[in-house]
């Protein structure tokens, strides 16, 4: 079902016209390799805010609502220049462990803010301007780096496996 | 000794020929670039989109720029580490990319103009320099994933 999906991606016209274009292909991949540092590279700033290693001057609740914006900005950017290289892809990536790594990676990383956000950051009023978090705060921060982390790696990956 | 001297002893020493033989080196070393760039671009955006009011509002571009300074040069250190590693699994190739001739040169403007240049204009200059340094920045990153189309 899943798999007759991804090859009727792969065979529909948008699909078949990224992969045999010579300039699309690479243009929509520099974009979505660029755009890591917005997505990923804002993030990590407040991670390693939470960390009590940067910015330990500033709240915590102004590195997030100043990097936030800047974060999902580069999301929509990875989201849609991501959906069209798997479009492109998706018979070959179907199978793929690295992009099967990357996508339970993406759904743990999406899942890691949602309960950061419900839970531990609600008391944030208490902890705003102390340089170490309380420990939850800290865990978040350090799921999040690895994950991100683990999601660039695997996403490289991607094209070693790529047949 | 001719820069196309010292790209080849490069090729030769022991750490490029374990790059040139080694069957995960490459991969594992391209992954820790892509990391470090990922921390070096985010100070990068952080510092530069501030000065056009986007981002962390409550502090001025300068302080972020002096505060995320240590992120900034240990991200610089480990991409250019990581880069010669890179670099020496097949250096002669590299001396003839165009590609990779312009990110060198690409770099060494933008390290240039980011250090010595941008912190010092303010005032009306500064939108000028902010985009500047991003403009340069981003030919750093298009001509290094050049590389490999080249």
């Amino acid at each position: 079902m899943l798999q007759h999906f991804c090859q009727w991606l792969y065979d529909s016209s948008v699909g078949t016209g990224i992969r045999e274009s010579i300039w699309v292909f690479p243009i929509i991949e520099t974009i979505h390799v660029l755009a890591i540092t917005l997505l990923v590279g804002t993030i990590a700033i407040l991670d390693l805010r939470l960390l009590g290693w940067a910015l330990k001057r500033e709240p915590v609740s102004r590195v997030a609502s100043g990097v936030l914006p800047l974060t999902w900005a580069g999301f929509a950017v990875m989201f849609v220049s991501g959906f069209l290289l798997f479009w492109s892809e998706a018979a070959k990536s179907y199978g793929n462990p690295a992009f099967r790594l990357k996508l339970l990676l993406l759904a743990l990383v999406g899942l890691n803010p949602l309960i950061f956000h419900f839970t531990i950051y609600r008391s944030v009023g208490d902890w705003n301007e102390r340089i170490v978090t309380p420990l939850r705060a800290r865990l978040a921060a350090v799921f999040s780096l690895t994950l991100w982390g683990g999601i660039i790696c695997a996403g490289r990956a991607i094209a070693y496996f790529q047949k | 000794m001719s820069l196309l001297q010292l790209f080849q002893w490069l090729g030769h020493t022991s750490v490029g020929v374990f790059m040139q033989q080694s069957t995960y080196a490459f991969a594992v070393v391209e992954m820790i670039h892509l990391l470090s760039l990922t921390v070096l671009g985010g100070v990068i955006l952080l510092v530069d989109l501030r000065i056009f009011g986007l981002g962390v509002k409550s502090q001025t571009a300068d302080t972020l720029a002096q505060q995320l300074n240590p992120f900034l040069l240990g991200s610089l250190v480990v991409s250019a580490i990581s880069g010669i590693l890179l670099l020496s699994e097949e250096p002669i190739k590299c001396y003839y990319n165009p590609a990779f001739r312009a990110k060198m040169l690409c770099l060494v403007l933008a390290v240039a103009f980011y250090f010595f240049i941008q912190q010092r204009l303010s005032g009306g200059y500064a939108k000028w320099a902010g985009a500047v340094s991003l403009l340069l920045w981003l030919c750093v990153g298009l001509a290094g994933r050049a590389i490999g189309f080249i």
